[in-house]
């Protein structure tokens, strides 16, 4: 049987590129995140109101922030691409570009969705999980799915432009630390939050997810939610046309 | 070497920037089973016609075709029947057996045939004992080799090789040349650039000199080295070294009757010329050496080598003003 070109790719992002012990730092990382900041925080930070304990507000920011981790695993494989002539090698044989991004795409969303799974299982012994509605479950997959859609297309795109390892890492590193740090995943937005911090938290695509997945796991889905879905479909049509744009234009010259 | 076209370029053309072209005006047929070389310096554009002729690479002027079809709307179907080595290396990070393997998958090679074929390049490739390893943890020779290998684990009408001899050793580059060659025989259309001219000339059906991005000659090796401005060389050896005053009286007596002759070498006891007329210009060395009491040890006309005939035609367009980098 002959698979979908889309496929085929998909089934090489995950077998090439990645190593074990990256992928187990990458999914580790916010697991264990979980585990030592949820017990060494909510002693102190006590019950955080509708939220409940540290804890239980951390997990549903950990589980929206590995749109993130989905996103970096792809940028690398693409990064790599590059770097190893894998991207010039590839689109001279049967593959369109848009097929080789597409599976770039879903292969950021499958490491996204396999990371949510992650977080899952490791919050499960330690706050439980909610039971929740299809339409609560959809809509954590779908805010996951378009954030890693986002997070994907900016790194693709950035990754078609940016010439050397050292500053697409460097890029990549502060871009991920500044989204995860300056958005509600470890914390809430409170009235004595800075303006210009609140402000900044705000316009994190980030910030949206986190507090979509907290509210369908609080039951409290409503049209704040849907704005918010409709704000990060925004924003990933727009990543995902400048990562169409940027791989049109995508030349082969050197990497270093 | 059959007569049907594989590939075709007319004035094909690219520019990296606008006016700055790195491939210009190339006109080019390539046939069936047919081996073309694609000669020239670093920068001369060789990479560039490769790309252009793969699809990696629009043309800004002129056209071209692939298997009948304009290379502007050249697809999978077309790409399906090329194969590509790269002068960059390209790998996947699995080990040499499973880059072999994930590539023929890539390509929708049956299973069973990918495993055999796998085990076939790596027996002829040499590369067994490190079937195992990650390519790169390769030398840079079982590297190169790989990147053949994995290339040949698909069918294909055309393939396309971009220096793929560079850093092998004698022994593993004239089998792999002799592996190619018999895979032209049976109707495979190489396309083969190289640094390495006598390579080229064993193996090339006929042969492309790319100069400032531009096509300065075409043709047979043998056909090349003939035309080269229809010089040969004179090669002649006395018996004794010659005196400065007989050394002196000889460049007097050959710019005197041969003109157009062009020194190419000479020591004490040693001339050699490459002239036009090499007949003509043997009996005045002869008739020289004989009046001053000199005796010819050895004197022999030759054809120029191709990388005789690649040097001169390279160093005449030397001054070319649109010359341009290949920014590849």
């Amino acid at each position: 049987m002959r698979l979908p070109p889309v496929l085929r790719l998909l089934v090489r992002n995950f077998e090439s590129n990645l190593d074990v012990i990256t992928l187990i730092v990458m999914f580790g990382q916010p697991a264990f995140l979980i585990v030592v900041l949820g017990t060494m925080f909510t002693p102190i930070v006590g019950n955080l109101g509708t939220s409940g304990s540290y804890t239980s507000f951390l997990v549903p920011g950990m589980i929206a922030s590995q749109m993130i981790t989905g996103a970096v695993l792809s940028g690398r494989i693409f990064w790599l691409d590059r770097r190893w002539s894998m991207v010039e090698q590839l689109f001279s044989g049967p593959f369109r570009r848009y097929e080789y991004l597409a599976a770039l795409l879903l292969t950021t969303l499958t490491f996204a969705l396999v990371g949510v799974g992650i977080m899952a299982v490791v919050a499960l012994p330690l706050v439980g999980l909610p039971l929740l509605s299809p339409l609560e479950l959809l809509d954590i997959l779908g805010t996951i799915g378009l954030g890693a859609i986002f997070f994907g297309g900016l790194l693709i795109a950035l990754g078609c432009r940016i010439r050397s390892a050292n500053l697409y890492f460097t890029i990549q590193s502060v871009l991920q630390y500044f989204l995860v740090f300056i958005s509600t995943v470890y914390y809430p937005v409170t009235s004595k939050t800075p303006f210009v911090l609140r402000a900044i938290v705000y316009a994190n695509p980030l910030t949206y997810a986190a507090n979509t997945v907290r509210d369908a796991f609080r039951h409290h889905f409503g049209p704040g939610d849907v704005i918010a879905a409709a704000i990060l479909a925004g924003l990933s049509a727009v990543t995902f046309t400048l990562a169409v744009i940027a791989f049109r234009s995508l030349d082969f010259g050197p990497v270093q | 070497m059959s007569d049907v076209v594989v590939a075709r370029a007319t004035g094909l053309g690219f520019a990296y920037r606008p006016g700055e072209f790195a491939v210009r005006n190339l006109d080019l047929e390539l046939h069936r089973g047919e081996v073309f070389g694609l000669l020239g310096r670093n920068g001369a554009g060789k990479t560039t016609t490769v790309r252009l002729l793969t699809t990696l690479l629009p043309p800004t002027e002129g056209t071209g075709e692939l298997f009948g079809r304009d290379l502007r709307h050249c697809g999978r179907a077309e790409r399906e029947r090329i194969g590509v080595v790269l002068q960059s290396e390209s790998l996947d990070f699995v080990t040499v057996e499973r880059n072999l393997t994930l590539y023929a998958f890539l390509w929708s090679v049956p299973r069973e045939v990918a495993k055999s074929r796998a085990e076939e390049m790596l027996e002829l490739f040499e590369l067994n004992h490190v079937r195992r390893r990650k390519p790169w943890a390769l030398s840079g020779g079982e590297r190169r080799r790989f990147q053949v290998a994995r290339e040949l684990m698909h069918e294909m009408d055309l393939l396309f090789l971009d220096e793929p001899t560079v850093g092998l050793d004698a022994l593993t580059r004239k089998r792999i040349l002799a592996y190619l060659a018999a895979r032209a025989k049976r109707g495979l259309s190489i396309v083969f650039t190289t640094h390495i001219l006598h390579e080229a000339d064993e193996l090339c059906d006929r042969i492309g000199i790319l100069q400032g991005g531009r096509l300065r000659a075409t043709g047979a090796p043998a056909d090349l080295k003939r035309e080269y401005r229809g010089s040969r060389f004179v090669e002649a050896e006395f018996d004794r070294p010659v005196t400065p005053e007989e050394d002196r009286d000889l460049d007097a007596m050959l710019a005197r009757r041969n003109p157009e002759f062009t020194q190419v070498a000479r020591s004490a006891a040693r001339v050699e010329f490459r002239a036009p007329d090499a007949e003509g210009l043997v009996a005045e060395l002869a008739a020289w050496t004989a009046s001053r009491g000199l005796r010819l040890v050895r004197i022999a006309v030759r054809e120029p080598t191709l990388e005789e005939a690649f040097v001169g035609l390279v160093a005449d367009g030397a001054g070319l003003e649109d010359d341009r980098e290949d920014a590849s």
